[in-house]
């Protein structure tokens, strides 16, 4: 009796275990596929994290390097010969202004049938106004290009002894103290140095009164234009003139109180960056690293693609989702993601090719010459890089938001519909309102994928660094610009790795990083806390 | 939606003579106008034949109650009357006609819209808006271009008094309809099909999902709104279409078994396949 009770039981624990389980590396097949997933997302995670960190060390150095660049441009006094330089630049600008309205009135003359010479002899009068605006500027700019060689070498001696102190302190590295000590660094005297520039300020000041004795005389002698829109262009570079010589006292007196060892808070390193207008480069004067026009140009690019995606990608998914039948459906949707498939290159190419030139033949139309900016002056700019990457926006603006619409449950329409609504009625009031969120981090992804665009843009942006000109109101959206992308991708070739432009490409990639970061970021929370709840 | 049925269920297995449906229509109550007509009514979803040769008279004012296993076409049927669905691709009438008021639904002349205005429905699952529960009740009047703040608090509160939900509610009419309990969700549901005031009420299953005491509520309401209003209500739960209806339907395989007044249904039924499903032999 004992035994038959017993026996049994044994066999039983046996079936349960199974000793001949398949095993890699002490493993079984289940803690393989764990781990290979687990694996996976660390291997992910790792790199995210590398790069990142890259980023940041890349571009952190560029605080320091651009505030010994500040610093220069003010111990080596060119900033103090930039009060100057403003002054003859405006002028110019003016000068500018001129020229196109001589332009402007000899097409005018011989579309009115005046042989070329005819044309220009009716002009004289206006070439000696312009030459006499143009000269009067001659002695400040004499004074100028004196001051610009001086400061120039101030800068050069300070660059010099820069590089000798680098390379000192390598050899002092390597351990060759012998060859370190025959480097001889004399420090520059800054003070004694920017003395010269300041002793030329009574030649300027005479300069300047010979500009606002001749500026004033050539204003004086201006004539009198043929119609009352030329008559407004010249109106204002009058009144323009007129505040240049009423800007001398000004200037002069800045000049005055301008010291070359005035500190520079630390803060002007990050905030000329942030908040800097301009972005030159390699220049023989003095480097600007001001992502503010690149900046500009990025978002202004990515708000006319969103302008143009998001109501053709958001009516595209209310279609499909509620209107379109299968079959309708069954061509439309692979079609719209098919889009996506297009190499960008490709896109960008078929805008240079085509798209710019297609936009500006448009533009030259005269019936459509009302419309602000109308014709454009340039084939590639901001509209052009838009509305390609508007199209490359839609489909994801469109799966995103159709997939929200469609999430919405079935009930909330069979209701509607049941309480009487047509089917606008319905899309307006049930459906669209209960996936708004789903819609609204629709349009935040697009726009993530619109600013972070390359290729479109560098190839069909127009790449002039420069904030548009919005005082043009519509006409500011054609212009070409330079976007955040586009710099990098045309710049980091071209630039020595540890330079100062090469930390300040690194330092637009990071604000790149961020940019896209914070829109995913508020694409998610949107979509967490507005998500309806379904009941 | 109803599923479509598969296909093997539609084709006529048992090999038992079916009685036409007509046949056994005749025990309806004579004295009562009649609301909805159906008339050899033929319904498809693709190929496969949802509903076959059904004819069937509602009559006003009472609550008629359709009762069948799963997937015999009741509430194919019931979604017939307010033309829901047409909001299916696939499905189609094949024959036959429905008379609302005398009138053919599927005429080309009727406004699909004005005919969902008289016709409400109430659904399985509730389903109020993500809205509040003001904007849930006055969402059929808006459609219609309603604006009067002073006629909408009215409906408002009539519906809601209607619905046997007013004082739940009435000091938290803005806030959303959807934080209440199922119960009073489905109520709010009724409040809303009845905002419109229509002459039909139609109810598909509207007690699937709530507890014994919500739905209890649900068939008081029935009783209460059934002076008023024409209700069809689809059921599984046999004791519910006992306690509400007047009138009950057995429908199996998409044809119509027996129709007649709910009391002889339960004790004496015609057909053998009747009083086996309410009897529990299959189903």
């Amino acid at each position: 009796m004992k035994s038959t009770t017993a026996q049994p039981a044994r066999p039983i624990g046996e079936a349960l275990l199974n000793r001949n389980r398949f095993r890699l590396l002490g493993l079984t097949p289940d803690e393989i596929i764990k781990y290979f997933f687990n694996g996976n997302a660390v291997v992910a995670i790792v790199v995210l994290a590398l790069i990142t960190i890259f980023l940041f060390r890349e571009g952190a150095g560029f605080f320091g390097q651009n505030m010994r660049n500040l610093r220069i441009y003010r111990l080596a006094g060119l900033e103090y010969v930039d009060f100057i330089r403003r002054q003859v630049d405006e002028h110019t600008a003016l000068n500018r202004a001129l020229n196109e309205s001589r332009l402007a009135q000899f097409t005018k003359l011989t579309a009115a049938g005046k042989t070329v010479e005819q044309a220009n002899e009716g002009l004289t009068p206006f070439d000696a106004f312009a030459t006499a605006f143009g000269d009067s500027v001659e002695d400040v700019r004499g004074v100028l290009s004196d001051l610009t060689e001086a400061a120039t070498a101030i800068k050069q001696k300070e660059q010099v002894n820069h590089d000798r102190l680098e390379q000192k302190g390598m050899l002092l590295g390597a351990g060759k103290a012998e060859e370190a000590e025959k480097i001889t660094v004399t420090p520059v005297d800054f003070a004694a140095e920017t003395v010269t520039l300041k002793g030329a300020f009574p030649a300027y000041q005479e300069a300047n009164r010979q500009f606002a004795a001749k500026l004033g005389a050539a204003l004086a002698s201006a004539p009198a234009m043929p119609d009352a829109k030329l008559q407004r262009q010249i109106d204002a570079v009058k009144a323009k003139g007129q505040a240049l010589i009423a800007a001398i006292p000004g200037t002069e007196r800045a000049m005055q109180a301008w010291r070359h060892d005035e500190p520079i808070p630390l803060s002007r390193s990050l905030t000329s960056f942030l908040f800097g207008r301009q972005w030159l480069t390699a220049s023989f004067w003095q480097d600007w690293y001001g992502i503010l026009p690149l900046f500009v140009g990025s978002l202004l690019v990515s708000l006319i693609a969103l302008a143009i995606a998001v109501p053709l990608g958001i009516s595209a998914a209310i279609y499909v989702s509620e209107i379109a039948s299968v079959r309708e459906k069954n061509i439309i949707k692979p079609y719209i993601e098919f889009i996506s498939a297009i190499p960008s290159v490709v896109l960008g190419f078929f805008g240079v090719a085509v798209l710019g030139s297609a936009l500006r033949a448009l533009s030259q139309l005269s019936f459509l010459s009302w419309f602000p900016g109308f014709p454009m002056s340039e084939r590639l700019n901001s509209l052009t890089a838009g509305c390609l990457l508007a199209l490359m926006a839609v489909p994801t603006i469109f799966s995103l938001a159709e997939d929200a619409i469609n999430n919405v449950p079935k009930h909330f329409k069979e209701a509607s519909y049941a309480l009487g609504a047509n089917r606008f009625q319905t899309i307006a009031r049930i459906l669209v309102p209960a996936s708004l969120s789903g819609i609204i981090s629709a349009i935040l992804l697009g726009f993530g994928r619109v600013i972070g665009e390359t290729m479109v843009v560098l190839l069909c942006a127009g790449n002039r660094i420069a904030i548009p000109d919005f005082t043009e109101g519509l006409g500011a959206f054609f212009q070409p610009v330079h976007t955040m992308t586009g710099i990098i991708a045309q710049e980091m070739g071209e630039v020595v790795n540890g330079s100062i432009h090469y930390r300040a490409l690194f330092m637009v990639g990071i604000m790149l990083f961020l940019l896209s970061l914070a829109i995913n970021y508020v694409a998610q929370i949107i979509v967490r806390r507005y998500r309806i709840s379904i009941g | 939606m109803t599923a479509a049925v598969p296909d093997s269920r539609m084709k006529p297995t048992d090999t038992t003579p079916m009685p036409s449906a007509t046949a056994a229509n005749d025990t309806t109550d004579p004295g009562a106008p009649t609301m909805i007509e159906v008339e050899s009514l033929d319904f498809f979803y693709g190929k496969s034949q949802a509903l076959h040769d059904v004819t069937i008279k509602i009559p006003a004012n009472k609550v008629t109650a359709f009762i069948g296993p799963s997937g015999c076409g009741k509430s194919t049927l019931l979604r017939c009357f307010n033309r829901m669905n047409d909001l299916v691709d696939i499905a189609r009438i094949g024959r036959g006609e429905i008379r609302i008021h005398g009138v053919d639904i599927h005429h080309p002349d009727v406004d699909v819209i004005a005919l969902r205005r008289q016709v409400g429905m109430v659904f399985q699952k509730s389903n109020p808006f993500p809205k509040s529960i003001y904007e849930n009740i006055t969402y059929g009047l808006q459609i219609q271009g309603v604006k009067d703040r002073r006629t909408l608090d009215e409906v408002v509160e009539k519906s809601l008094r209607g619905a046997a939900l007013w004082d739940e509610v009435k000091d938290r009419l803005h806030a959303s309809g959807i934080g209440l309990s199922g119960g009073q969700q489905q109520r709010l549901c009724i409040a809303r099909a009845i905002a419109v005031e229509p002459s039909i009420l139609l109810m598909d299953e509207p007690c699937a999902a709530l507890d014994p005491i919500a739905t209890a509520k649900v068939e008081e309401l029935i009783q209460q709104l059934k002076g008023k209003y024409t209700i069809v209500i689809v059921t599984h739960n046999m004791q519910q279409a006992g306690r509400c209806s007047d009138q009950t339907a057995f429908f199996y395989l998409g044809k119509l078994i027996e129709y007649s007044k709910t009391e002889k249904i339960f004790t004496n039924p015609a057909q053998k396949q009747t009083e086996d499903y309410i009897t529990g032999r299959f189903g």
